[in-house]
């Protein structure tokens, strides 16, 4: 057998061992993806509720979130995307104090408007497949407003749902991130230490 | 001094700072894009499309004082005076004189549903509820939808132009505010021969509308602001956006010219 017939036939093997792998993969269908997808943003959306409407303290309230948020969130992805092509400049330091700091202020900023929340209802809507994860649409109600359409972008490439986006009437929260963050280095010098130290100052102030 | 010499004061004094601001913008200039060696900040340069981000950082920030100084305080006084039933009325009102700008609107970008919907709001709100304060069509199966010259040109495929930001009208581009400009002239509430009383009225519904809006905008718009590391590119990107997803949310209204209720005479 000469070299290229065993190469061919060596490709040929990985090729069709791989096909194999790939398809007895437990693989989900469009609909049944939707479907999980939907369901988790219900189950999320109950639980933040709980913590929101339920008795104890606000730290009792805070520490409750950010099992919820760290269980439904996938935060690291999330903050890679808001930092966007900064996340290549960062040194791996940066990076991992980057993202610790990013944690932190998403938690602080979403438990600063528990309040707002209180007496808040959703409903769960049409669930479609985006971008490589699926859009759960919801209607949420707060009390003396109008109904507001907000999107939930659930992700299932870190294996279980996670969510990656909110888009609150067209807008995405992680979009609108990015060019804060993206617009703060450019009037920085492009400074990544500075939009750490920034965030800090942002940890800082009470609220 | 009544209500609205008082409501006349405060549009002059605006058209001071809009002029002052305009004084701004040709002092602050246009902004410096990136070198070519750096193509990844060039391409973003690009899609910030803004040109005039210096002019427009004055602007923000001479309409962030007059928000904190004029505006947001009546929004505040506003809400903490009048019950949210009252408030709800007004805001309903309101919503509802725009009725003629917005069916004008549903017409030029061909959608006759919504401009069916819009028609048949006006005519009910307009009589069974009460001037406009009660939105019964709503449940009537007529729901509110917004609609103006701006969007209108997007639909005609006018792209948006450069961001620009305006103190008291806000973020928009050339494209949406021109198209706001249209939308005055197309308001026959804007026709009515003039005189002080028509001018004091006019002024009146403005100072309303706006105060109603910066209410309406209290809890969104300050939390968003509070959080962001920069303010004005936070605006800037929820602006943009926004506008996007209703221009979108337009342009999938695709809906069928006979609502479902009506018979269709049946085929032979």
């Amino acid at each position: 057998m000469d070299m290229l017939t065993r190469r061919t036939l060596l490709t040929a093997t990985f090729a069709s061992a791989a096909l194999l792998a790939f398809a007895g993969l437990p693989r989900m269908g469009h609909a049944q993806a939707a479907n999980a997808a939907a369901a988790f943003v219900d189950q999320t959306g109950k639980d933040l509720l709980a913590v929101v409407n339920g008795a104890g303290s606000a730290a009792d309230k805070q520490a409750r979130l950010r099992q919820i948020v760290d269980r439904a969130v996938d935060v690291d992805e999330v903050g890679r995307f808001c930092l966007g092509r900064f996340w290549r400049v960062a040194t791996p330091e940066q990076q991992k104090q980057y993202l610790e700091l990013f944690h932190q202020v998403l938690l602080k900023n979403i438990s600063g408007k528990l309040g707002d929340y209180q007496g808040v209802t959703f409903a769960v809507g049409r669930a479609l497949a985006k971008d490589g994860g699926v859009s759960v649409a919801t209607v949420v109600t707060r009390p003396n407003s109008a109904p507001a359409n907000v999107d939930w972008v659930v992700s299932t490439a870190s294996g279980s749902p996670r969510i990656v986006d909110v888009v609150a009437e067209g807008t995405s929260l992680r979009l609108t991130q990015r060019s804060d963050y993206a617009s703060y280095l450019s009037q920085h010098n492009s400074s990544v230490p500075a939009l750490l130290d920034a965030m800090r100052q942002q940890l800082a102030q009470p609220g | 001094m009544n209500a609205f010499e008082w409501l006349g004061m405060l549009m002059r004094a605006a058209k001071t700072m809009v002029v002052l601001a305009g004084l701004g913008l040709a002092l602050a200039g246009c902004a410096t894009p990136p070198p070519a060696s750096d193509p990844e900040g060039l391409a973003e340069f690009k899609q910030t499309n803004d040109p005039l981000e210096p002019a427009n950082r004055v602007m923000y920030e001479v309409n962030t004082g007059l928000d904190t100084m004029i505006l947001r305080p009546l929004a505040i006084g506003y809400t903490w005076a009048v019950p949210s039933f009252l408030r709800t009325r007004v805001h309903n009102v309101l919503s509802n004189l725009n009725s003629p700008v917005l069916l004008a609107n549903d017409i030029m970008q061909t959608k006759p549903r919504r401009a069916g919907d819009t028609l048949m709001r006006f005519l009910i709100n307009s009589t069974i509820g009460l001037g406009g304060m009660f939105d019964v069509a709503d449940g009537w199966g007529y729901p509110y939808h917004d609609a103006d010259f701006g969007e209108t040109l997007a639909l005609w495929g006018v792209s948006e132009g450069p961001y620009l930001f305006l103190p008291i009208l806000g973020p928009g581009n050339p494209r949406d505010t021109s198209g706001y400009g249209v939308d005055i002239a197309l308001d026959p509430l804007t026709w009515e021969p003039g005189g002080s009383v028509g001018w004091d009225i006019g002024y009146a519904r403005y100072g309303a509308t706006l105060v109603d809006t910066r209410a309406g905008l209290m809890g969104t718009l300050d939390k968003a602001t509070e959080q962001a590391l920069d303010p004005y590119a936070t605006v800037r990107s929820l602006y943009r956006q926004h506008r996007q997803s209703e221009i979108d949310a337009v342009a999938a209204d695709t809906r069928a010219t006979t609502p479902a209720w009506y018979a269709t005479p049946a085929s032979h």
